[in-house]
């Protein structure tokens, strides 16, 4: 088979991209520029208002939020992150991909099950709270609906996506570097700072990128985690679109994928490998 | 002149799990020595380096530096620096960076004693005019020096006016000369080498070779090299330790390995040479082949059987009445200088170099004088 075949074969696959991926951006950068009722095309017509709205202290402090949860849920999954894939970097374990793939197990189960399942043991009286009563102990904390529930629920979630670029760039370092620097005189602290740790640094920007993105854009885990009492910009938008005001959530959902496709920029400028992980 | 011991390994074993990698061995390694440890693959040799180095641990035995037991002291404690076999140059920093790595990372302490306290406060005033010191000053000259520093052993390894080339842009050769440059800067009593140059081709090797040894001569360091490569060995060496199974099998001047092999191991492993089955006739006389033939210096019982080795070289290609072996030439290969022919006599094929041209298939004689015949007792193993 010549190469002209196989382009045949992909030949599906661009045509449903430009269907239902590219088509439908080009219509929410439409919709961003007028105003309609959804997308009927009576009393359609060209108007700013949407953007009027993003002046909104509501939008703004959502806007605030969003950037504040998604930046806290980076720092401590790249923190957590970080220990987790050093500890299995330095382990002696003989199959590391089996450890690194129980530690994504959980993200194969349904991303609203598994923060339903979260918020349940987050409030008084669930499960885990009656199992331990039965032994004699009594713990109950309830803190569903507060920021530290929508923090945990986030760090709890995207975890994962920390550990693994930077595990990556780890595994990527060649023992000899190590062996080379204590050659050179270094102390085993100075050798992390000086030598593995700038050569992790790829696969840290990577891990922060794919944490932050879905933390920022995200909506299930504060809606549900935070009872409705913390709103993201994700949120907003969820609503925009249900209250049938496209125009505003499709503004909105277009300045989340500027931030995205900068983040893209980003990675492909630090991390190759990287970008095969988004 | 006595020469003085700089380390030495004292019934030195390494295992991995069971299996025994270097087996009882003790050596001793003088200063400013140029010593190579030869051997094939899985002979121990990096190992022993690499003990040395403090990157593995002896199960038991004694590693000792200028009289002091070093066991268990960390590759850093060490007055030691490594030019390893993947040149393991730090990818995240320039090449002057990389050369500066290890004094950038010492602790100031180390570095006043390094460069001299007294020199680098006495250098300040003098640029200042001023009888106060300030420690920003000093740290700021001691940075100055570690550059400079870096700059020269860069020099050294003629890589001038590469200082701010990224690693991924130098070739094998000039990474290999990084790595050299790195370790260099540093002033340790002893370097280590494993392997390297066996990445790098023909030409850039031999040119290498030459290189390596004159910055020994001129910096008066101890250089410990591993290699597989015979050739290499001989150039460059003032001693070899041939190994094999993590013994030691002959220790000792290129010359006197080359001319003298204690086994069939060593000779094999040291240049080509013929290596004949004979008996012991009685003392100078030697019968392999069927023939007499007059040998001096070794003493066998009588009719003991031996491993005669002769160098290709030593042969003499002679006219047929007078020759002691006569055979017939089965392959000639031209090698620039001299031609390798293969000799059938009497069903066994023998190496010879000569500078005449001999057709394949002539008849030709040989003689080989008494002082080339070199004798080996048959070890047991190899009967």
């Amino acid at each position: 088979m010549n190469n002209k075949s196989f382009r045949n074969l992909a030949k599906p696959y661009v045509y449903w991209l430009y269907l239902l991926a590219l088509l439908p951006v080009f219509v929410m950068v439409f919709l961003a520029f007028v105003k309609s009722e959804g997308i009927a095309f009576d009393e359609m017509g060209f108007s700013l208002e949407s953007f009027a709205l993003l002046t909104e202290p509501s939008t703004i402090v959502a806007f605030r939020n969003s950037f504040f949860y998604a930046f806290v849920s980076t720092v401590f999954s790249l923190v957590i992150g970080y220990f987790v894939a050093y500890r299995i970097f330095k382990s002696k374990f003989n199959n590391k991909f089996l450890v690194l793939t129980m530690l994504i197990l959980p993200m194969w189960s349904n991303l609203l099950l598994r923060t339903e399942a979260l918020g349940n043991i987050m409030e008084h009286n669930n499960i885990l709270t009656d199992l331990l009563s039965r032994t004699g102990i009594t713990l109950s904390i309830g803190i569903k609906g507060t920021p530290l529930a929508v923090l945990i629920g986030l760090v709890f979630t995207y975890l994962p996506f920390a550990i693994l670029p930077i595990y990556t760039a780890l595994e990527k370092i060649s023992y000899s570097l190590e062996e080379a620097a204590l050659d050179l005189g270094l102390t085993e602290t100075k050798k992390f700072w000086k030598v593995i740790f700038p050569l992790s640094l790829k696969g840290v920007v990577s891990a922060a990128i794919l944490v932050f993105l879905p933390s920022l854009s995200g909506f299930a885990i504060p809606q549900i985690l935070g009872k409705g009492n913390i709103v993201l910009i994700g949120n907003v938008i969820e609503e925009s679109f249900r209250n049938m005001n496209y125009n505003f959530g499709s503004l909105l959902s277009i300045i989340i994928l500027v931030f995205i496709l900068g983040s893209i920029l980003i990675i492909s400028k630090t991390d190759k490998e990287g970008e095969t992980l988004l | 002149m006595e020469k003085k011991v700089i380390i030495e390994l004292s019934h030195v074993t390494k295992k991995f799990d069971d299996d025994i990698i270097v087996n009882d061995l003790s050596l001793q390694i003088f200063e400013n020595e140029f010593i190579t440890l030869l051997g094939p693959s899985g002979c121990g040799k990096t190992t022993t380096l690499r003990m040395i180095g403090g990157f593995e641990k002896a199960n038991s035995g004694d590693i000792i530096i200028n009289g002091k037991i070093f066991n268990e002291l960390p590759p850093y404690a060490r007055p030691i620096n490594t030019v390893f076999q993947s040149y393991a140059l730090f990818p995240h920093l320039n090449v002057v960076d990389n050369v500066a790595f290890g004094l950038n990372n010492r602790p100031m302490s180390y570095l006043l004693h390094f460069f001299g306290e007294e020199k680098i406060i006495n250098e300040i005033k003098l640029e200042t005019k001023s009888e106060t010191v300030s420690k920003k000053q000093i740290k700021q000259k001691v940075n100055e020096k570690i550059y400079l520093a870096s700059k020269e052993a860069l020099q050294m390894v003629s890589l001038k006016g590469f200082e701010t080339r990224k690693i991924t842009q130098l070739s094998g050769g000039q990474q290999q000369r990084v790595a050299l440059a790195r370790a260099i800067v540093n002033k340790p009593q002893i370097l280590l080498l494993d392997e390297p140059l066996a990445a790098l081709d023909l030409k850039l090797r031999q040119n290498m070779q030459y290189e390596l040894k004159e910055m020994q001569r001129k910096l008066g360091i101890t250089f410990i090299f591993v290699t597989h490569d015979q050739e290499e060995a001989m150039t460059m060496s003032d001693r070899i330790v041939v190994m094999k199974n993590g013994l030691i099998e002959q220790m000792g001047t290129p010359k006197h390995i080359y001319n003298e092999p204690v086994n069939r191991y060593v000779a094999n492993f040291i240049g080509e040479s013929n290596i004949i089955r004979g008996t012991y006739v009685k003392k100078d006389l030697v019968n392999f082949m069927g023939v007499d033939f007059e040998c001096t210096g070794y003493k066998f019982a009588n009719k003991e059987v031996v491993d005669v080795v002769i160098r290709p070289e030593d042969f003499d290609v002679v006219s047929l009445e007078v020759a002691k072996l006569k055979g017939i030439v089965t392959s000639s290969i031209f090698k620039g200088v001299h031609n390798e022919l293969t000799v059938l006599v009497d069903g066994v094929e023998l190496m010879v170099n000569t500078y005449e041209t001999y057709q394949v298939g002539e008849p030709i004689g040989l003689k080989v004088d008494p002082y080339e015949i070199h004798l080996m007792k048959v070890t047991a193993n190899e009967q």
